[in-house]
């Protein structure tokens, strides 16, 4: 069957992951199919939208108020027992440590970056699966409005997310394990007061194997919401978000939070995939697992994974190398080099504090001293 | 059949179609619904329940398969 389109990538997945590695690897001559299966990027949201100024900077991404929607200029982290350590830059520099963002309209601004770097963009299409060929490239099976179309191409990049098929289709092992995948809830409420900090409760009693939060969101609103480990708790997320909202220390400034949208799913605090990558596939982003273990923010590592695998992609289809696995591996190496590394360690203190060896009592202790550190200036992982 | 296969339901009005249920679910490719859930209504003979404890909100309940 002849195909209906040839392009040098398919990317799959409209995220920031997704759209990054588009403008990037167009920027440097590639021919880029970017493949969306929602009418409408960001939605249902998943993520509090926190991301560090140097990351929009390194991703080449302006601060714009289209996508901002407050910014952050330090952090607060508390104990169980609401003790807590506040790391505030304002006075010391004058621009923001960073933003919480509006995925809705940030996802779609980095697309739109995408399609002005000459990046083919369709909504409502779908991965359905793709075929190897004799010459090397691959036929994509996209269903677009429901009609199949088949796109040929060097490399498919699955950027489609957490739940990846494209892994999948190329034999990755993408799912996570239950003891490693957050269960998250959070509610942007109206009624909160915030002050410019991101707060972080840490303690097994609000949130077992993970930890709460109460952002700022801009217009007046917050964020409250917390991630659990369902291994180290009978009860689902929405039923510890509720407790916390009633029983913590900071139910007073909730007692009148009024809740205006309803949020989750899963957040991986897990190693990164081992294999990101296989013949004509490479993953990137929360489908390779590039996840902060520690804080769960994924933003930043999905922009800097883009930036990698999108000059790595520009590189390899302008030197006419195969895209075979071997060949993609360099993708991998980099990533390992820029940023892999440091997430590694990353998981080794995370696996480390919530190891079965490790008392409760030490849990807290350590995930509270690991989340107070992290922020501080001097902190070796500020940059991750 | 496994004799401990399952077939999944999800409540679509608790459902907040985050995904989370596919990411950990140890099935090839496919078990899926059009709304970023497990598939339903189809025999799951792993039988895992990690999807079911994954949920945020509890929307998903499983029965065992007719044999």
């Amino acid at each position: 069957m002849p195909a209906d389109l040839e392009v040098d990538t398919v990317v799959v997945g409209s995220g920031p992951a997704g759209a990054t590695t588009a403008r990037v690897a167009a920027e440097n001559g590639a021919r880029v199919l970017l493949v969306e299966k929602k009418q409408e990027l960001g939605a249902p949201v998943q993520c509090s939208g926190a991301v560090s100024s140097h990351a929009l900077a390194e991703a080449g991404v302006p601060v714009n108020d289209e996508f901002v929607s407050t910014p952050i200029h330090g952090f607060v982290t508390y104990e169980s027992t609401g003790e807590s350590v506040t790391v505030d830059y304002r006075g010391e520099r004058d621009e923001a440590l960073g933003y919480v963002v509006d995925r809705r309209r940030f996802d779609r601004y980095l697309m739109t970056m995408a399609e002005r770097q000459d990046v083919t963009v369709w909504l409502k299409t779908e991965a359905r699966g793709y075929a190897r060929r004799p010459d090397g490239n691959v036929d994509v099976n996209l269903s677009r409005f429901g009609e199949p179309v088949t796109v040929r191409a060097r490399v498919i990049v699955g950027a489609d997310g957490l739940q990846s098929q494209v892994g999948k289709w190329a034999g990755l092992r993408t799912h996570i394990r239950l003891a490693e995948l957050a269960s998250c809830l959070q509610y942007v409420v109206d009624g909160v007061e915030t002050n410019g900090l991101l707060e972080i409760v840490t303690g097994h009693r609000w949130a077992p194997g993970g930890y709460a939060w109460l952002f700022p969101k801009g217009h007046g609103y917050a964020e409250v919401g917390l991630g659990v480990a369902r291994t180290m708790t009978k009860d689902d997320a929405r039923t510890h978000l509720k407790r916390f909202m009633r029983d913590s220390f900071l139910a007073d400034r909730l007692a009148d939070a009024r809740i205006l949208e309803i949020q989750g799913g899963g957040v991986p605090l897990a190693a990164p995939l081992k294999r990101q990558v296989a013949d004509n596939v490479l993953l990137v982003g929360d489908a390779a697992r590039h996840v902060n273990p520690i804080t769960g923010g994924g933003i930043h590592t999905a922009l800097r994974g883009g930036l990698i695998a999108g000059r790595t992609l520009a590189k390899l289809i302008s030197e006419r190398i195969q895209p075979t696995a071997e060949n993609l591996s360099r993708y991998h190496q980099e990533w390992m080099a820029e940023l892999g590394a440091a997430m590694w360690k990353l998981y080794g203190v995370k696996a480390d504090i919530f190891s079965r060896r490790t008392s409760l009592e030490d849990r807290d202790r350590r995930l509270f001293g690991t989340l107070a550190s992290y922020f501080r200036p001097d902190s070796e992982y500020r940059k991750i | 059949m496994n004799a401990r296969a399952v077939e999944f339901s999800v409540n679509w009005d608790a459902c907040i179609r985050c995904g989370a249920c596919v990411a950990v679910c140890p099935h090839d490719a496919g078990f899926t619904t059009a709304f970023d859930t497990i598939a339903v209504d189809t025999a799951c003979d792993i039988a895992c329940m990690f999807c079911e404890q994954v949920c945020p909100v509890t929307a998903i309940t499983s029965r065992h398969a007719e044999p």
